[in-house]
Parts: C-alpha cells; structure tokens; sequence
C-alpha cells in the first residue's frame, strides 16, 4: 500500500518509492545523502506522542525526521 | 611545516581523535563567516605537523549559506601548499551516511593533488558485537587507503602516525582515485551502492540504542526524564556556579583591598575600585556560569541525549519558529542569557539560530529578579487571596516571569512568518547516535575554550562602558553626589522621557546605569534616594519608594520595560560576536529599546485607568 513515511508507526517497515514534487531539491538531496534513496527499507523505531518528530531506521543509522519532511517521502508499505 | 586536515561527518568521533593526536597542544579560533570553531593542534607525536579540525558536516554539496562557508573554507584550505594530506574520519558502524561525503572528500583531494586518509573509526564497536567488515575490499573500492582506528581506545593510533610520517617522507603526490570528474549524482549512487556491499549487518549495533530510545522518548517516563534533566542542568547554573561566582568576587574583593589603599590619588582611587575592579569582576563573574553549562552541553551532546531532548521539545518550539534545539538555550536564557546565547551554537539551522538568539534576551533572566523583588515589594500589597491560597506578590512574579517568555515567543513566531523567504534553512532530519559515556578530557578543553572566549572577546566592551559610566557618575563632583553628576544631569535633560510612565529623573539614571547589569538599578536607586547597600537589604528603599508617591500603574509599567528591554551591555557584546553581526546586537538593542518603551507607557495608562 502506498503511503507516507510520515503514517509509519513504531514497527513499521516501508520501501521508499520516491518523494513528492512538495519537499525542496535541496531536502530531497540531503535525504539521499543522508540514505533515503528509493528502494530503500525505512523502518519506525520510535512514533512519539503528540505529533514529535518520528525515529526511523535507514541502513545502520538513526534519524529523526518532523512531519514537514517525512510526509512528503512517499513509501510502499513492507509486511512484517 | 606540514599540514593536516581533518574533517568528517558530524557524530564520527572527530573531537575525540583531534583530541588524541594533539593532547594539549590546541588553539580554537572562530570560523570566518559562521559560529563554528576551528581548532588547530601539533601533532603529540609528530610536533612539526599541525592538525586542523574541520567542522563536521554530511556533504560538500551545500543547502545553506552557512554549509557554502564551511565547504568554500574546505576547497581554499586544499589550495594551501602547506596542507599535504587530508584525514577523513568515517563512523564504519554507520558507512552509509559516511560515505558520500567520504567520496567527495577524495575527489576534492584528487583535484587539488593532495594526499588523503580514510580513518575508519569505531572499530572497538564492531570489535565488541564481534562484527567483521571487509575493509580491504572497501578500500578497493573507494580507491584510498584506509586506516581502522578507535579514536576512543587509541587502537590504530600508532599505524596512524607512521603512516603520516611515511607519506611526508614520500613527497607531496596526491591521491589518484580517478573520480576528479565524477559528478556528485554518480558519487552519491556508488556509496549507496558501496555502502550496501560493505557496511555492517544486522540489528546489533542499534539494539540498545533502540531499547534505551523506548525508555527516553516514551511519553511518560521519556517526559519524566526530560525533566529530571533540565531541571540538574538548570540547577547546575543556578547553584552549582555560585560558589565559583562568589569566589570570583571575592578573589576580586579582596585584591581591590589589597591595591587600592595602596593609590595615593583620591579619583585614582575611586577609578581603580570602583571602575577598574567592577568592570573586571563584571565580566569575570560569568565565567563560572559558562563554564558549568558549556561542560554540561558537552555532556549531554557526547552522550547522545541533546539529540533526544530536541525531538522532544520540537513540535510546541516549532509553532513559534523554533527548533527542538532552541530548547536548551532559552532555558538557560532563564539563568542567565551569555552561556544561553553560546548554547545556541549547537543549532545548525542558521535561520533558528538567529530566532534563538531574539527569544533568549526575553528570557527572564536572573539579574532581573532583584529588580523586579523590589519593585513588586514596593507596588503589589503583601496580601493573599483565596483563603491564603494565592498570594498577591508570588502571583505578580509569576505573571512577570511568564510574560518575558510569552513576548520572547511571540517575537520569533512572527518574525519568522515574516521572514520566511529570506533564508534558505535546512530540514528537521536529526540524527540520533548512539548513547554513550562522554569523553570528559575534550569536554573540559571545550568549556575553558568558550570561557576564554568571552573574556577576551566581551571583557573589553564591557570594562569600556563600566568605565564610561563611572566617568559620568564621578565627575564633576568627584563621586559626591550622584544626581548632580554629568549622569544625574543627563537624568534631568531626558526626564521627558520617562515622565509618559509617570517617572522622574532619578529612576531615569537608575534605568541608564543598569545598562551595565540589570540588578544595578536597585543600587542606583538606592544611592538616588541616599540609601546605602540597597542591593543587600531593600526594605529601607522599598519604604522610600512608597513614601515617594509613586503611583502603582509606573511600578507596574517599569515591571514591563525590565522584563522587555535588553539592558545588558554584556548579553549585547557576546550577541554581536557570537552572530558575527553587531548589526544585529544594535537592532535587537533598538527594537526591545522601542518594544519596551511602548509597552510600560500603554501598561502605565491602563493600569492608571484602573487605580485612577
């Protein structure tokens, strides 16, 4: 199911299939840089309350992205 | 003299191997154009090298005007024909953000024929989970030698330095990695690629970091946490320092009694004691505050936590403009706002930075509770109210303290919905590391760097105008009386000013002297109503005031003009070099100046209607 990375919840797992045309080049390189390529696993380590910014997991690293950023990553959702 | 640079990607250990390689032997300056310093270092081992720190950053592709600085910095330092080779440090327990940047660092080298060191670092940690990595083939692939080091344990350290020495004895060929004209796209899809092939497997390496984030960012013991910890740190400003701060003065005290007597000269003697030592202790006695908070930051970055604290903290900040970062520097803003204006350091968005910096002077700082002591003592009525439940004066403090906070947000909110296009500014994507145990040394070095760099960069703006305002105090009359001072008559000329408060001259000069520290003015309004030692004991001028007919509505109008205006040269001093704009300092001065004005002569008149 396609969705945002922004809907993952703690467990989630998702395939990131690209980023929406919302979110700056200059962001969408970043996450890149950062390992947010499409094609990869994304998974959500901690959804805390009332809206904080989410952790997930890319590769060996942890990142904590706001909804500002990661609503416009667009994923496949991944069973687990 | 050879050169060596080192630079990396932030939370890879840089610090703690600078650290290592150069022991004591460190200068820190400030990055040209941006609040980052840059340390340099001999080599302990190798004294005719010298190493330079470079700030840590994820890509030589910039997205802000700041990261432009720091690569441009990056591209002329190559140019330099004393810097030989270059260090760059990956974290090969996370290669994958590591790694693009590690390939441009290489290209760079290529281009400007310099010699470069791929350090793989944190080897102790694969080492400890038992995990294997090929380095060899990753070497290989990235066409660089590569080193495994542990910056922490010191393993690898010694095939470093022979590894220095050996290409210093080779001559100055750089490194032919055949990528010089290799695009960044390219770049980026081979270290994806490469990282893939070659970076640690599993779930080993984050499973206690995951574990111990369940317990952190939960949202009852999380909150809890949170608050546990703010609260030590706040303490730690508040009462871990002022031992050292009255031992500063003190020390200060008692040299003044030992040098003064000793000046012949009356107006000498006066100058030396009351300009000279008053000016140096007024500086000197923030050091301890800087020193504590800085060490406590350091901590609380090298564990891990600072990461967590601003994911907290993020979402309410955000509302006003804020960064989850922004957190820490306004509550120490609370304290005092020197150390809460460098604690803004450790934002990288510079357009938050900049908003940070406007909330903190707003903050209710802790040389504003003498003023506003006295004047509640003097105009709310020591009653209570709901069966004793709520006390009159406790609610007006209260009320004062939360109104600076309020305006400090209100400020950034709006200024940064007005100012949305002028900035680029960088994403919320924060990484979190791993937790650690800090590594005490480099913290210890960092906090006596930021110390040293306020008392030389702020302790002569604020001696200059403690001096001048002395001078104005003194003379004519040769200290004998303030209201008939060049200060006191200047009282008189501006006493138009102050009068839409309901005001006259004498709190006037006490207003333009506690521009040296807020708290100056219960002093100076003591020594305007003859009253000696008001800032110790403020009941005999509490009851001067009240016997002086003051009205209510321009206590409470002066309770708003100190919880707004910036009346502190030493806050202003370290705005301007820590923002690099005094510009900035001067319009923040100006704007707060004007912002406070109007807001007491609109409380004065208010209130007036209200107490007739």
């Amino acid at each position: 199911m396609s969705t945002s990375l922004w809907s993952l919840q703690t467990g989630d797992r998702g395939q990131i299939t690209g980023f929406d045309t919302a979110l700056a080049d200059n962001y969408r390189v970043r996450l890149m840089e950062l390992g947010f390529h499409p094609g990869e696993l994304v998974t959500c380590l901690q959804a805390p309350a009332f809206g904080a910014p989410k952790v997930f997991r890319v590769a060996n690293t942890i990142f904590s992205l706001d909804d500002e950023v990661a609503a416009h990553i667009a994923i496949e959702l991944v069973s687990a | 003299m050879s050169k060596i640079i080192l630079i990396g990607s932030p939370n890879s250990g840089k610090s703690l191997l600078f650290n290592r390689l150069t022991g004591l032997q460190q200068k820190v300056a400030n990055f040209p154009g941006i609040t980052v310093d840059v340390a340099t270092g001999k080599l302990a081992a190798l004294p005719e090298v010298t190493l330079i720190d470079f700030p840590g950053t994820y890509s030589l592709q910039p997205i802000s005007g700041e990261e432009q600085v720091a690569a441009d910095y990056f591209r002329s330092a190559l140019d330099d024909p004393e810097v030989t080779q270059v260090f760059c440090l990956i974290d090969i327990t996370r290669l994958e953000k590591s790694l693009y940047f590690t390939l441009q660092v290489i290209r760079e080298c290529e281009r400007h024929g310099k010699q470069v060191l791929v350090l793989a670092n944190m080897m102790d940690v694969l080492d400890k989970h038992g995990i294997e990595v090929d380095l060899a083939g990753l070497a290989r692939e990235i066409k660089a030698p590569l080193l495994p080091i542990s910056a922490r344990s010191g393993q690898g350290v010694d095939a470093l330095l022979a590894k220095v020495k050996e290409n210093l004895a080779n001559g100055k060929k750089g490194i032919d990695a055949g990528i010089a004209a290799t695009p960044d796209a390219i770049l980026r899809g081979t270290a994806h690629q490469v990282a893939g092939k070659y970076g640690p497997k599993g779930d080993l390496l984050v499973k206690t970091q995951t574990r111990l984030d369940s317990f952190f960012l939960h949202t009852g013991a999380g909150g809890f946490a949170f608050f546990a910890i703010m609260f030590l740190l706040f303490q730690s400003i508040f009462t871990w320092a002022a031992p050292a701060m009255d031992a500063v003065e003190a020390v200060l005290g008692a040299t003044a009694d030992l040098v003064v007597p000793l000046i012949g000269n009356q107006t000498a003697k006066d100058f030396t004691s009351d300009a000279i030592f008053s000016g140096i202790g007024a500086f000197l006695v923030f050091v301890p505050q800087i020193f504590v908070l800085t060490f406590i930051i350091g901590i609380l970055e090298d564990s891990g936590y600072m990461a967590r604290a601003a994911l907290i903290c993020h979402k309410p900040l955000r509302l006003f403009g804020l960064t989850g970062k922004s957190f820490i520097p306004m509550l120490s803003g609370v304290a005092c706002a020197i150390p809460g204006i460098y604690a803004a350091r450790s934002i990288d968005s510079p357009k938050k930075r900049l908003l940070t910096y406007m909330a903190i002077p707003l903050m209710p700082c802790s040389a504003r509770l003498p003023v506003y002591t006295l004047l509640i003592a003097a105009f709310i009525p020591n009653t209570t109210a709901l069966g004793g439940l709520v006390g009159w004066q406790g609610l007006a403090m209260f009320l004062t303290y939360f109104f600076g906070m309020l305006v400090g947000l209100l400020v950034t909110g709006l200024v940064s919905r007005s100012r949305e296009d002028h900035y680029t500014d960088l994403p919320f994507v924060l990484e979190m590391p791993p937790y650690r145990v800090p590594a005490w040394q480099p913290l210890i070095r960092n906090a006596w760097n930021r110390c040293k760099h306020f008392v030389t960069k702020a302790g002569t703006i604020i001696l200059s105008v403690t001096i001048i305002i002395w001078v104005l105090g003194y003379f004519p009359n040769h200290g004998a009386d303030l209201g008939a001072s060049w200060l006191g008559s200047f009282g008189h000329f501006i006493e138009p000013v102050f009068a839409p408060l309901g005001l006259d001259w004498r709190y006037g000069v006490a207003i333009m002297t506690s521009f040296l520290a807020r708290e100056v003015f219960v002093g100076t309004l003591g020594a305007m109503f003859g009253i000696e030692g008001a800032d110790e004991n403020m009941v005999p001028l509490v009851d001067q005031i009240q016997a002086s007919g003051l009205e209510a509505a321009s206590g409470v109008a002066l309770l708003v003009f100190f919880a707004i205006a910036l009346m502190c040269v030493s806050t202003l001093a370290i705005l301007g070099k820590e923002s690099g704009s005094h510009k900035l300092a001067i319009k923040m001065f100006a704007a707060y100046g004007a912002m406070a004005y109007g807001g007491a002569v609109l409380t004065y008149q208010l209130v007036s209607v209200f107490t007739g």
